[in-house]
């Protein structure tokens, strides 16, 4: 995984899958006030993002942790090209922030393969965000990242027991 | 104490109030939050927003900002020292009452809580703007020094409560209280190495203080909680604390406003402090 040095250059924005590199560098070159907007419209589409009725997938993992106020469903397709989509539920009680990241991690990861997935690093998330509004009580803007990445590596030991 | 009545019964104002009196000539309506967008996706009409973290913590030394810092944020929101400052915010109000406690710190005193917060608002299907005010700058003079010594509290004073034997009282879950978890129920963790509390601290969830819909309990049942259950007296001086200091300034707005203590004082480096800083005594007992 790829690791940003403080004193160095942030990562190139082609170390993220390409719908992912493309919001990062719409959110890089926005000033604040429409960073937020920006964040605001894609919590407002974040119920989109729900798996719709009927739809089946290949991993289903909904839970509510301890560490986090409400519960969280990851819904994990793999198409034949092992590419991905995902959905996700949220409950009410999220922070918006969250729903945000939420929406933009159904776009930004949508077709990409598994891997790709679980070589994301996380340090894309300031670079969207803006050091502002990370903070310690927005924390949990991470936790979607973290349990898509986990549905990821559940669906690969699921598949070499399954070959095993 | 005076059972049927909050000591400070106006510094409670209800959501109706708010309707009809937040434009009023002399009013500003604060929001303050700790969902850090949650203001950008409505809010009440007219009211502006003060960002905990950005507006009101210095963005380098773990402080407050300075007197400075605070004139140009009051005059920058239209703010002057006679200027009733009424807040509101999520978490029943966590964040609300750190705004004021801090507006308090620097000396106004002018200030109310909207009874419910943001979520009683909503519930009553109140009008949400995503409009923000234009507030022409005000004059808002830089305060002479923040009120430290009387509403503020640090490691070496809340240490000394504890050795004296003084009211502490621990805000926190009964779970961070008796160090079973160092995090907040249902939080990440915020990165402190010792669980438990400061020795001779009473556990009183902050929660205990308000009603389902987060309103304040009323007169008799905070009196119950604090001066009968806790043993809380007026002529006592009182530290308050917790993580950060958000749900103590919570629980220092009603011991201070709605029961009338004269003496409490907020610790706001709270358990974060604590926990981490080398030496200091910890009970884990019930």
């Amino acid at each position: 995984m790829n690791k940003a040095c403080p004193d160095s250059e942030p990562p190139a924005s082609s170390e993220y899958p390409p719908k992912l590199a493309a919001i990062v560098s719409l959110f890089e070159g926005l000033p604040e006030d429409e960073k937020r907007e920006t964040l605001i419209s894609y919590a407002d589409q974040a119920a989109r993002c729900a798996p719709a009725s009927g739809e089946t997938f290949d991993l289903e993992d909904v839970r509510k942790v301890e560490e986090c106020t409400d519960t969280v469903g990851i819904f994990l397709k793999v198409g034949s090209s092992r590419q991905v989509h995902f959905r996700v539920s949220l409950g009410p009680q999220v922070q918006i922030l969250t729903k945000a990241m939420t929406s933009i991690l159904c776009r930004g990861l949508d077709s990409s393969t598994i891997e790709q997935v679980l070589e994301v690093p996380a340090d894309f998330v300031p670079r969207i965000v803006g050091g502002q509004l990370v903070r310690v009580r927005s924390q949990t803007v991470y936790y979607v990242l973290t349990r898509i990445k986990s549905a990821c590596r559940a669906f690969l030991n699921r598949e070499r027991a399954a070959a095993g | 104490m005076n059972q049927n009545a909050y000591a400070n019964p106006d510094v409670l104002v209800s959501t109706d109030w708010v309707a009809h009196h937040g434009s009023d000539p002399g009013i500003r309506v604060i929001e303050s939050n700790e969902d850090v967008l949650l203001y950008d996706t409505g809010h009440i009409p007219g009211a502006v927003h003060i960002d905990w973290h950005t507006d009101l913590n210095d963005p380098l030394v773990r402080d407050y900002v300075s007197p400075e810092a605070f004139a140009r944020l009051c005059s920058r929101h239209g703010i002057t020292p006679e200027t009733t400052c009424v807040f509101y915010g999520d978490k029943a109000n966590w964040w609300a009452c750190y705004a004021l406690w801090v507006f308090r710190l620097f000396g106004h005193t002018n200030v109310k809580i909207m009874n419910g917060g943001r979520d009683k608002w909503i519930a009553e299907g109140r009008e949400l703007t995503r409009q923000k005010p234009s507030c022409p700058p005000s004059q808002y003079p830089v305060a002479p020094r923040r009120l430290d010594d009387e509403i503020r509290a640090f490691a070496d004073e809340a240490l000394a409560q504890s050795k004296a034997g003084k009211p502490l009282i621990d805000v926190r879950s009964p779970g961070e209280y008796k160090g079973v978890i160092t995090h907040m129920p249902e939080y990440p963790q915020e990165g402190v190495l010792r669980g438990g509390h400061i020795p001779g601290a009473k556990s009183v969830p902050w929660k205990t203080a308000v009603n389902e819909d987060g309103t304040f309990k009323s007169p008799g049942e905070l009196a119950k909680i604090y001066s009968e259950n806790c043993g809380l007296l007026k002529d006592q001086e009182i530290i308050a604390y917790c993580r950060i200091g958000e749900r103590s300034s919570h629980t220092w707005f009603v011991l201070t406003y709605l029961l009338g203590y004269p003496s409490v004082r907020n610790y706001d480096g709270s358990w974060t402090e604590w926990g981490n800083r080398v030496r200091m005594p910890i009970d884990r007992s019930d």
